[in-house]
């Protein structure tokens, strides 16, 4: 899966958030905490679930679970404003 | 019918299929008929805004709107002009905006929160030292010198604007409150409002320049936020504040 390509990233003040275009049918800005800005960099290139989750597990300390759950319910998130492409 | 207009600096030749397009830009027509670009309307695009405003009425849970071509194509025309302007370093903005004494402040806040409301508080207060640059969708150009605002004349439901600009001093969120309150904020705090109410192109790499516009625009004016009634002391604090 890959970041559709009429939503872009946009760092503010050190924060990560997506912005889509005209195109998008989402009207909105996403912002979120750290864990959701590092998921959408790595959606800049094809990537699996499974592969997030190793690369989330890399680099924080969180407790066995918690990344997997995190990364899944992103991913439902960003699926439902069609700002992920299968 | 085609002619060429001057905004933002912008020398712009519309060719369209109706009138009114060039009856509601008359008062900015370019004294030199060489274009910086043009842009052309076809019945597709007119189609397309009848479309996309029948959306928006059924997902606000209003009946469906009707309109004329003649009108449709207007918003064409802006929204293709919209769609080049990141070139130019120049964008559009959803907001109200006043100048006094030669300098613009622009107010933005979601439709319906009383944006024209507290700029005709200001025209109450300040007089003739108070002129409306545009009501609804100014243009704004960012340059090394700083943003300037542009008056267009697609200035909203109560048609008020001026074929002037201004260097812009400050930009204002405002919310509604029971009780007035100014105070100063970051580019951090006011960034999800600009991204709401820029215009956003439909193709990438014009998005791309239009974040980056943004950015210069958040670093080069003072940002605030106002809490505001309906009553004329909203239009002192604030100008108080703004003012510097």
């Amino acid at each position: 899966m890959k970041l559709n390509r009429n939503f872009l990233l946009h760092t503010v003040n050190s924060e990560t958030v997506l912005v889509p275009t005209g195109e998008a049918g989402f009207s909105g800005v996403v912002r979120g905490n750290k864990t959701l800005g590092a998921i959408l960099e790595l959606l800049k290139t094809d990537i699996t679930e499974r592969e997030i989750v190793a690369a989330l597990q890399a680099r924080f300390d969180a407790p066995q679970g918690a990344v997997e759950k995190d990364v899944s319910k992103a991913l439902a998130e960003l699926k439902k404003i069609g700002a992920i492409d299968d | 019918m085609t002619d060429t207009y001057r905004l933002a600096e912008l020398n712009i030749t519309v060719s369209s299929l109706y009138d009114e397009v060039h009856r509601l830009c008359r008062d900015y027509l370019s004294p030199e008929p060489k274009a910086d670009f043009k842009v052309v309307t076809t019945q597709t695009d007119i189609d397309f805004e009848r479309e996309k405003s029948a959306r928006e009425d059924e997902a606000e849970g209003r009946p469906v709107q009707k309109f004329t071509d003649g009108y449709l194509e207007t918003l064409a025309v802006y929204r293709k002009i919209a769609e080049k302007l990141p070139k130019y370093d120049a964008f559009l903005f959803h907001g109200s905006c006043i100048a006094v004494n030669g300098e613009g402040y622009i107010f933005t806040a979601k439709s319906g929160t009383g944006k024209s409301t507290h700029t005709r508080l200001w025209r109450e207060l300040l007089g003739n030292r108070a002129v409306m640059v545009n009501d609804d969708k100014p243009l704004i150009r960012v340059s090394e010198a700083g943003a300037t605002v542009y008056g267009t004349p697609w200035d909203g439901k109560h048609r008020l604007s001026s074929n002037i600009s201004a260097p812009l001093k400050a930009l204002c969120i405002l919310q509604r409150a029971p009780d007035n309150s100014i105070y100063q904020i970051t580019a951090a705090e006011a960034y999800p409002m600009l991204l709401q109410q820029v215009y956003r192109p439909y193709d990438g790499e014009a998005m791309k320049k239009t974040l980056d516009l943004i950015d210069r625009l958040a670093s080069s004016v003072k940002l605030w936020r106002l809490n505001c009634n309906t009553d004329i002391r909203a239009a002192k604090i604030a100008y108080d504040a703004m003012k510097g």
